[in-house]
């Protein structure tokens, strides 16, 4: 049962390492780009959605409320932090977006303090015994708002015309914007996609730990860029299956083998992808890629 | 242990005087010099909250010394560095003051591991450095005669404790989780507190496999899956409280609400939020609850500064490594008055010696709980305080004295 109840542990920790690398994942895959910002999107999602729920904001509002917060500063560093550098090479957005990430952990410990936000009693969710499993409805809800907001996610890149122009700037940017493709507004979209989804992982996050510190988003951001080099760094769903698989690899490993071990296996496993399936497990081969989105 | 009245006359009580008085004329035997204490102190980073309130503080004693005339009639300057609880930067700053600002002693750093790294920089530069939070044992004691740490040995503490958590609670057996990235909490959750368990007749549940986390995790579900599953009548967590918090707060989700015990680190305002209804042991030199006397003065005093403070929560509370710091400075003042410390710029060598022999011999020192003087290991012989965190509040349950034989505070 213990084993069990572990595995539901490494579901929910996946659940979020999901949501956070689809937020990497999608200025990776649109743009080439790698956002370091994105983990620190994630935290201050994070602050901003405890916050609300410890005024007495219902969830949907917190929710709503951490990714708007993310989302408009996703959409600032992309203005500072990204426009100005189009056109260089990968490494100059990869630094820019990282003295962002700096300073906003920075701005947090300035408004926020260094000690943990903890959510009062009152806004901490119930437990529920099921078959031996203890389950909390925070969990439930991470779980459940994860494969929501993925789904929103998919639906939004395959059935809608935002989809279809952000799959066009993907594939190629300079034809894209030669067929009319407002490609400015498109990689607007993205990085604003990206900083939702960042920040609604963020307040599940603090929502299921109930308390959240203006570090979170360092080791979780590292994860996660380990679960977007896994599930294949071309092709952005594969982290629908990297995301819970790390989780429970994690999770697991803490389980069977303690801490010390962890990041050894989880790190492992990315080297491993790496060396053994480069393209990661979704990804195809250079040359055969097919669509990324 | 001991169960004394602290003493009344608190010599910091003379510096308090200055709340009430206007800036006095400097007169003395330094007058028209400035002397310089250093502080290193961890003002960004993971340790922010405790090196801002540290820094708040300085610079309160500072404020209070020059108003009434400064030390000797000097003016007294102190400069305060933030490391980011960085080891490495922590010996460049202690370096720093000592050839660059030419400071006659330091306050810090805040950390073991810090510490570990500046007090041998302190040595070099022979200059006394005393850090305000340090408890892992040795770390003062591997860097004499200049290092020294006004905290107590964790395992002298943990002597009074353990004891005070097993009848308290009627234990057992334990388990032990520890932050594996932090210095002090490893040597407590490793050695120090399982040698004390089983000293005490308390079994250890998972004996040969100790719960780890690293610093900065914040998903700690699976150990705290394992410590239900062994099901043991109380729980060692070894980090300092912001991580405690995280364990704790996860022990209390998962409906795991068996008694905590720990170290001086567990000490802080937030971990009574973390979930009120967990006992949480731990010792402290320092009792926030003291409603009077100089603790509750000095917490009078610093209080509304420090919630006027950019970048501290509006509801922040005095720590007590601010009380430790205040009192390493003190101590310094008391030194420069005492021990005939010039104060001129070419007899800085000779007045940093006069200010190691005063701290290391002269034990006349009264800080907040009583006498201050130091062993000869560095770490200083003071009163301190087994606390019960619950319901929102510590609580004292037990007074000691770290003292051999436990008398002499």
């Amino acid at each position: 049962m213990i084993a069990l109840q572990q595995l539901l542990n490494g579901l929910t920790l996946g659940a979020v390492y999901t949501l956070v690398a689809l937020a990497f994942s999608l200025v990776m895959g649109v743009l080439g780009v790698l956002n370091i910002a994105v983990a620190e999107l994630f935290m201050v999602g994070a602050y901003v959605g405890l916050s609300a729920l410890a005024h007495g904001a219902p969830l949907p509002v917190a929710v709503l409320a951490g990714m708007g917060s993310a989302g408009v500063l996703a959409l600032v560093i992309e203005r500072v932090a990204y426009r100005p550098f189009a056109g260089a090479p990968p490494i100059v957005p990869l630094l820019s977006t990282l003295g962002c990430s700096i300073v906003l952990q920075n701005a947090v410990v300035n408004l926020f303090g260094s000690d943990p936000l903890q959510l009062p009693d009152s806004a901490v969710g119930t437990a529920f015994e099921f078959a031996g499993l203890r389950i909390s409805t925070p969990q439930l809800t991470v779980i459940g708002c994860a494969i929501l907001l993925v789904g929103i996610v998919a639906w939004l890149v395959q059935r809608t015309r935002f989809g279809r122009a952000l799959r066009a700037v993907a594939e190629n940017p300079g034809v894209a914007r030669l067929l009319g493709v407002p490609a400015q507004r498109v990689v607007s979209g993205t990085f604003l996609l990206s900083g939702v989804l960042a920040g609604a992982a963020g307040v599940l996050i603090g929502l299921h730990y109930s308390a959240v510190s203006p570090f979170v988003g360092a080791d979780a951001g590292l994860k996660a860029i380990a679960v977007m080099v896994i599930g294949g760094v071309t092709r952005i769903w594969g982290v629908l299956l990297a995301g819970p698989l790390v989780g429970i690899a994690e999770v697991m490993t803490i389980y069977l083998g303690g801490s010390a071990v962890r990041d050894f296996v989880v790190y492992g496993l990315m080297i491993a992808t790496l060396l053994l399936r480069p393209h990661g497990l979704l990804g195809k081969p250079p040359g055969q890629e097919g669509e990324r989105l | 242990m001991t169960s004394t009245r602290f003493r009344t006359g608190f010599a910091l009580a003379a510096l308090g005087l200055a709340f009430a008085q206007p800036s006095a004329a400097q007169s003395g035997r330094l007058a028209g010099l400035e002397v310089r204490i250093g502080a290193v102190v961890p003002s960004s980073g993971p340790f922010a909250e405790w090196g801002r309130t540290n820094t708040a503080t300085l610079k309160m004693l500072e404020d209070e010394v020059n108003a009434a005339g400064g030390v000797e009639g000097a003016k007294l300057r102190v400069i305060v560095y933030d490391d980011s609880a960085k080891p490495p930067q922590a010996a460049n700053l202690v370096r720093r003051l000592a050839e660059d600002d030419k400071v006659l002693a330091i306050a810090g750093p805040l950390t073991s591991s810090a510490a570990e790294v500046a007090f041998p920089v302190a040595n070099q530069m022979k200059l006394v450095s005393m850090s305000q939070a340090s408890s892992k044992p040795g770390v003062s004691a591997l860097n004499r005669p200049w290092a020294f740490r006004n905290t107590v040995d964790e395992l002298v503490l943990a002597k009074t404790s353990v004891p005070f958590f097993k009848d308290a609670y009627k234990v057992a057996t334990v388990a032990v989780i520890y932050d594996a990235k932090d210095a002090n909490s490893v040597s407590l959750g490793s050695r120090i507190m399982p040698g004390l368990m089983k000293e005490n007749g308390i079994k250890i549940v998972n004996e040969g496999s100790f719960l780890t986390f690293n610093t900065g995790d914040v998903d700690v579900s699976a150990q705290v899956t394992t410590l239900r599953s062994l099901n043991p009548d109380g729980v060692i967590v070894a980090a300092d409280y912001s991580q405690a918090i995280t364990v704790i707060r996860e022990m209390k989700r998962q409906g795991f609400t068996k008694p905590v015990i720990g170290g001086t680190p567990l000490i802080s305002a937030a971990i009574l939020k973390a979930a009120p209804e967990i006992p949480v042991v731990a010792p402290a030199t320092f009792f926030l609850g003291d409603t009077a006397g100089p603790s509750a003065r000095f917490v009078t005093a610093l209080q509304p500064i420090l919630r006027k403070t950019q970048g501290l929560p509006a509801e922040i509370e005095p720590s007590m490594y601010d009380a430790n710091i205040y009192e390493i400075v003190s101590l310094y003042i008391d030194a420069i008055k005492k021990a005939g410390v010039s104060g001129k710029p070419d007899q800085l060598a000779q007045d940093r010696e006069k200010i190691q022999k005063y701290v290391a011999t002269s034990g006349a020192y009264t800080g907040f709980a009583g006498k201050v003087s130091f062993n000869p290991d560095g770490d200083a012989i003071k009163s301190f305080y087994i606390v019960v965190g619950q319901g929102g509040k510590w609580a004292e349950r037990v007074r000691g004295c770290s003292a051999p034989g436990g008398k002499g505070c």
